[in-house]
This record gives structure tokens, sequence and C-alpha cells, in this order.
């Protein structure tokens, strides 16, 4: 039965062409599409009833935030991006690709990091990111990214260059090896203005990094995360979940997570999505939002339950979930009323404000005020006791909604082209070619 | 109708009672919200009692704990 229609690409051309959203023989909901020239494809996007998939999108903000000095609209969505007149969002997330150099060879890595000639930006080239930013509707929160971006011995000149130019907000993309390895290495962060890191955290099993990241991590994360700590670094998990790889350690990493609040401050779940360099073939059951919210519910054994969980209000809901929790005298955890702009990120300053807050661990009205400082006080324990749990599904060649595309609020910044949407930006056709990145 | 005005600021910038016609003094108040207290140090009208609060801090700070303590 079909439920609804869109747009999307072939995964073998990538020319566009639309697709259905149909509920299939065993009630899940299905893209299905077909290229004239390479065939039919069909692939799962909702392992759920029609009813619950329609109920994810009842916190749906809707409307639409145009770009600032948006780029005209020549081939359409996808290939105009920029991002262009016909997109939805302002964009919030900026990742800057500050160079494509990494000190581990994942088999699994949508950057494909390691393949191409070793390109660092420029603090200049960097400088001119951060203008075109400012010029397009910045500041947003700005993640520093790569290739491994702590391949750079600059990144405190890199924040301070951005802070000089307005932006507050600097998250730490990373694999965790240099935080691990290095002595003082995370206190210089630190230091040099990182807001949170964000580990990439695959599991508490060596099986799993072998697989995910060509060989065993578990001792190097642990210290990563021991030296942040040690620093008053915020951490934040982020695994990669790829199905009968990892599914079964969700439970484990989120337990592991709760033990070390408020230090780490919240789990960001990426399910595996089939782009760039990926070693795992597309599987015909793939980890949609209500299947990752079952496998959070069976795993803490009901301590985070699917209801819990709400879907993104200003990107797509269909492109993300998250809930809150507060913790409780007793250890208990209680979900906290979902909101309708909260995300892993978004543009409109209370959002914003949330997002830094939630990310960083410092409330973000305490002042130091000695004369409301029980006040400070009791927003920081507010904050020291709040945990986040999201996950964010990136799209590919297989199931590239366009609808969602237009909303993204993710982007990466290029010099030449602008503001480009991450799943845009990462899209490669099934033989690996790109649609931009070069 | 005109919007209650409790206190006036006199040229130097100090804080007047509207009502006591007396300067705010730096003085000890306590929010309570929800069961919950919180002593601050604010200008307080050394007669009546009457506590002022910096509209960026009842907007800020205050706002931010009254929800938290409700979950909003």
């Amino acid at each position: 039965m079909m439920i609804g229609k869109t747009t999307s690409v072939c995964p073998v051309c990538l020319s566009r062409i639309p697709a259905g959203k149909v509920v299939g023989e065993d009630g899940n909901i299905y893209m299905e599409k077909r290229c004239f020239e390479h065939g039919e494809f069909r692939t799962l996007i909702w392992e759920g009833d029609l009813e619950s998939y329609r109920a994810w999108a009842s916190m749906d903000a809707g409307g639409k935030v145009l770009p600032v000095r948006a780029v005209e609209v020549e081939k359409g969505c996808p290939y105009d991006c920029g991002l262009c007149q016909s997109h939805e969002r302002d964009g919030c997330c900026v990742l800057l690709e500050l160079t494509n150099r990494c000190n581990l060879r994942c088999p699994v890595c949508f950057a494909s990091a390691g393949e191409q000639k070793p390109k660092d930006l420029t603090l200049e080239e960097i400088g001119r990111q951060y203008d075109l930013l400012m010029e397009r509707g910045g500041p947003f929160n700005i993640q520093l990214s790569g290739g491994e971006p702590t391949m750079r011995d600059d990144l405190p000149e890199i924040i301070a260059l951005g802070k000089s130019k307005g932006f507050t907000f600097f998250q730490l993309n990373t694999n965790g090896v240099r935080l691990a390895e290095e002595a003082g290495y995370a206190e210089k962060l630190a230091k040099g203005g990182v807001s949170v890191v964000f580990l990439q955290f695959d599991g508490l099993d060596d099986e799993i990094y072998r697989t995910l990241r060509g060989r065993p991590l578990l001792s190097v994360k642990r210290k990563a995360i021991e030296n942040c700590r040690e620093a008053g670094l915020p951490v934040v998990l982020v695994p990669t979940v790829a199905p009968g790889v990892n599914d079964h350690s969700l439970g484990e990493i989120l337990r592991f997570a709760l033990e070390r609040m408020p230090h780490i401050r919240g789990v960001h779940i990426q399910p595996i999505s089939y782009f760039g360099r990926c070693g795992l073939e597309a599987p015909a059951m793939r980890l949609t939002i209500p299947r990752m919210l079952r496998i959070i519910e069976e795993q803490t054994h009901g301590l985070m339950k699917s209801g819990d969980f709400g879907g993104g209000g200003a990107e797509s809901p269909y492109c993300s979930f998250h809930a809150s929790y507060m913790r409780k005298a007793d250890g208990s955890m209680k979900a906290l009323p979902r909101r309708r702009s909260q995300c892993c990120c978004v543009k409109s300053s209370d959002a914003r404000d949330f997002v830094s807050q939630q990310w960083s661990g410092k409330a973000a009205y305490a002042d130091g005020d000695e004369a409301t400082s029980a006040l400070d006080a009791f927003l920081q324990q507010a904050v020291d006791n709040t945990f986040t749990v999201s996950g964010m599904l990136f799209q590919d060649a297989w199931n590239l909604d366009l609808d969602r595309l237009k909303r993204c609020y993710i982007c990466e910044v290029d010099t030449d082209l602008g503001m480009v949407p991450f799943c845009a930006y990462n899209l490669t056709d099934i033989n690996g070619r790109a649609l931009y990145r070069r | 109708m005109a919007e209650k005005n409790y206190y006036t600021v006199d040229p130097l910038g100090k804080l007047m009672c509207m009502k006591c016609r007396v300067p705010l003094e730096k003085g000890k108040a306590k929010f309570l919200y929800l069961d919950n207290g919180f002593p601050v140090e604010l200008p307080v009208c050394p007669r009546c009692g009457f506590v002022y609060v910096p509209e960026e801090l009842a907007l800020g700070k205050v706002q931010a704990v009254e929800r938290a303590l409700e979950d909003k």
C-alpha cells in the first residue's frame, strides 16, 4: 500500500528519481524507487507499523527557515547544494574538515580518510571558512572534524581564530587516540577552548573495534576518557552502530556512560550508513529508528523506554531521536518532557543554548556572581544530573529522501561550494563515486 | 494602566524605595519556589523589606531555575 511520495536518487547513477513510501507485507515501511536504466530498489525505512510511523512526526515543528545568502537553483536538489534557495533550513552545526589525515584506517569511514593526498586546511583557509559562515547566518556551532582533527598541532589557534570571529561553541570529533597517548594533551585542548569531545566509542569489546576500526582500541578509549575527566573536558560517547557487529552493545555503552556522569554528558548514536568507505554490505534489514528504540529499552532493562524518545522538531523528525533524563537522588532516571526544538544541534538561540549547556556541562545562566551563588549551584546540579541520549540516522544512496535532505541542519563547509548538507556532501554511489566530496 | 513602579534610581544610580523614600541596601533575601529556597543577596528596602530583582536576573537565572524545577 502506497502511503506517500518523495524523491530520491538511483544508487547506481545518482540520477534524481521519484520514490514511493509503501507498507510492506510485513507491516513495515519501505522506500521503493525505479531508475529506468538501473532497475528497481527497495529499502526498509521504518521497522514499525504505519500508525507509529505517522505518530513519530507529531512533534514536527514544520515551517521553513530559509538560508541566508542562498545560491540559485539550477539543476535542483541534491545537485545545487551550497545551501540553495530551495533548502528549508538555515544551518546550525557546521563541520570544518581541518585535515584528511588520520591515525587510524577504519574499514568504515564516511570521509574515506587516508585515501587522498594528505591535505590540511591552512589557518588562512579556515579563516575564510569562518568568514563565509558568518556571512551566511553564523555563528553556528562548530564541529572540528576531519580526517582526524587531532593530527594537527594548532587546534587552540584554530579555536582562538573562531572566537575572534564570533563563534562560541567548538565540538571536537575524534577517535581519542592522541587524547589517550599524549600526556597533557587533553588539558591543552581544555585550555584551548574545546567545548566538548565527541568521542568515537563503539562498544566495550575489542572485537567490535577490530571490525569497525581495524584494531583493538578499548584501552585507548578508556584512557582518553580518563584523561578528559582529569582535564575537565566533557565527553559525549558516539557509537557507530552496525547490525550484527555492535547492536547488542548499546545497553552496555549506556550503562558505562551513566556510571561516569556528569563528566560523560550523554551518548550520541549513529546507526551505520552505507556511504564513503564502508566495508560492510547494506543488509536487507537496516537499523531504523523504531529498532534502535526497542534495542535501547531492551538492553537497559526498561531504565530508558521507547516512549521517552521523540524525533527532531527542526530537522526532519525521521532523521533523529532523542531523550533527556534527570538522575534522581535514588539513582533512578526520570525522562524529561520532550522538547520541540531539542536536538543534537539546532540554530534558534534557545535551542543553541540548550545544546551548548547540555554538551558542555556548564549551566548557561550561571555567572559566578556571589550574591546569587545558590541559584548557580542549583543550576549546575541540574545540569550535572541531566543525561542525554540522541541519535542521528544519516542517509545514503539507498534511502535518500530529498524531503528530509531539504531540512538538513548539519552542513559541511566547503570554501568553494559554501555550506553543503552532510548527507549530500557524503553521498556516494554504489561504486564509491561522490557527488560532492573531493 | 501604567506599569507600577516600586523604586526609583537617583542620579548617582542608587536604587530608592518609592514607598519609603529610602535607599535600598544590599541584604539577604530568599527565593522560594516549589518547596525549594535559594538564599541570595539583593538590594532590599531596610524599612519595608521590598526586594529589587533585576530584570536580567528574573529572566535569566531565576527563570532557568524555575524551568529546571518544573522540568520544562
